[in-house]
């Protein structure tokens, strides 16, 4: 059976109680939601965000109704769950300038020139609104309306944010 | 062209992007063929885009799903406590505060006429609420009830010889009929653990147990 109709049958079992058939989808689709929530909101927050997102998922499961296949839904709920803790961080949080690389989550033992920086590496320290594009553009492959959407911004405005990512990240190609 | 003036640099994704309208793109097209530092910056912002759309997903280093797991079962578990909290807890705790106060307050006056022993249990709950009553009301639960009623019957257990045979099973017939009261009303509550009408209805039963206990263990008294 192709991925996707299992998922469809684990997420009705999922949505009647069945925990073992959500971690069966937890086991599918982790590593992918795992690696949006580095990219977006840095390694030292990931673990913690994977786990948020899928708890919501749980709990919103009975609202999936298979429109969409369960991976592009599961990528909403965690990208809603990612932006959420974006958003709570920030009243803690002083605000990285615009212009400078953003040092949130970076970790302290990495502390790697710009030139031969690892891409990942790069993409974390990227300002975090451009860094929301980029990754949601061309990592994930939403549209600028769609991330206008989520980001609450002009597709104008995610444009441009995605040529900022992009210009910033050319230091690193070395 | 230097960089601050060169605006066709900052159109240079959407080129990529095929987002430029057609008028748009052949005039940058035609920028290009003489800007150098364009064309460069053209073929990097394509590495870019290329390097994204390449990166592997690494798995977490530890497995997230015991935590998940975890998580799962207490929301639930926190739901349902929810549920029978919201409206049954205030309600039966503010009975049950006053009728602990009251009704341990009297099984200790009644008490402390046949033995210290019996009397140890409530003497401590009756002095409690007198000084803590928000102290105990944070604690109390219907088992403080039980606790109250145990007490009561224990009293009317050592006192029975003093009460005729009549009124005995008079006071243990309504006893019955209060407890399948009760019965019924857990019963019902278990299965609808919010429902406030059901919750004040066991509270209101069981005070009717504690005041005919209460009132059976005054008789022994006398
Ligand atoms: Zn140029």
């Amino acid at each position: 059976m192709p991925d996707t109709d299992l998922d469809f049958q684990d997420a009705a079992l999922a949505a009647e109680g069945d925990s073992g058939a959500f971690e069966r989808l937890y086991r599918r689709h982790v590593t992918r939601i795992y690696g949006l929530a580095r990219r977006m909101a840095g390694p030292d927050d990931a673990d913690e965000l994977t786990q948020d997102a899928f708890v919501r998922a749980w709990q919103k499961i009975a609202q999936f109704r298979g429109e969409a296949a369960f991976g592009s839904w599961l990528y909403r709920v965690a990208i809603s769950v990612i932006l959420g803790h974006r958003r709570r961080l920030a009243i803690h949080r002083e605000r990285t300038a615009p212009e400078e690389w953003n040092r949130e989550g970076q970790p302290s033992h990495e502390r790697s020139s710009e030139i031969g920086m690892d891409f990942e590496t790069a993409i974390e320290r990227l300002p975090a609104r451009a860094r929301h594009v980029f990754v949601l553009h061309d990592v994930e492959g939403y549209k600028h309306h769609e991330i206008g959407r989520m980001l609450k911004i002009t597709a104008g405005t995610s444009k441009s944010q995605l040529h900022r990512a992009r210009m910033l990240l050319r230091a690193t190609l070395a | 062209m230097s960089d601050s003036t060169d605006t066709w640099r900052d159109r240079l994704s959407d080129y990529l992007d095929g987002a430029l309208e057609d008028s748009e793109r052949s005039e940058l097209e035609e920028h290009l063929e003489g800007c150098e530092e364009c064309r460069e910056t053209l073929v990097e912002l394509r590495q870019v885009v290329a390097r994204a759309g390449s990166l592997v997903d690494a798995p977490p280093a530890r497995d997230l799903w015991p935590g998940i797991a975890y998580r799962i079962r207490e929301t639930e578990e926190g739901e349902r406590r929810g549920k029978s909290f919201t409206f049954s807890v205030p309600q039966l705790a503010a009975a049950a505060v006053t009728l602990v106060a009251l009704s341990s307050g009297i099984a200790w006056q009644i008490a402390s006429g046949f033995s210290a022993r019996q009397a140890e249990p409530a003497v401590s709950v009756a002095q409690a609420p007198a000084q803590t009553g928000l102290l105990l009301a944070s604690r109390i639960a219907s088992h403080d009830y039980e606790s109250a009623i145990a007490q009561l019957e224990r009293v009317l257990d050592v006192g029975r010889e003093r009460l005729d045979t009549a009124t005995v099973r008079k006071v243990e017939e309504k006893l019955a009929l209060i407890d399948r009261a009760i019965d019924e009303a857990r019963q019902a509550l278990s299965a609808d653990p919010s429902n406030a009408y059901l919750n004040q209805y066991l509270a209101g039963t069981m005070r009717r147990k504690l005041d005919l206990l209460r009132r059976t263990a005054a008789l022994t008294e006398l």
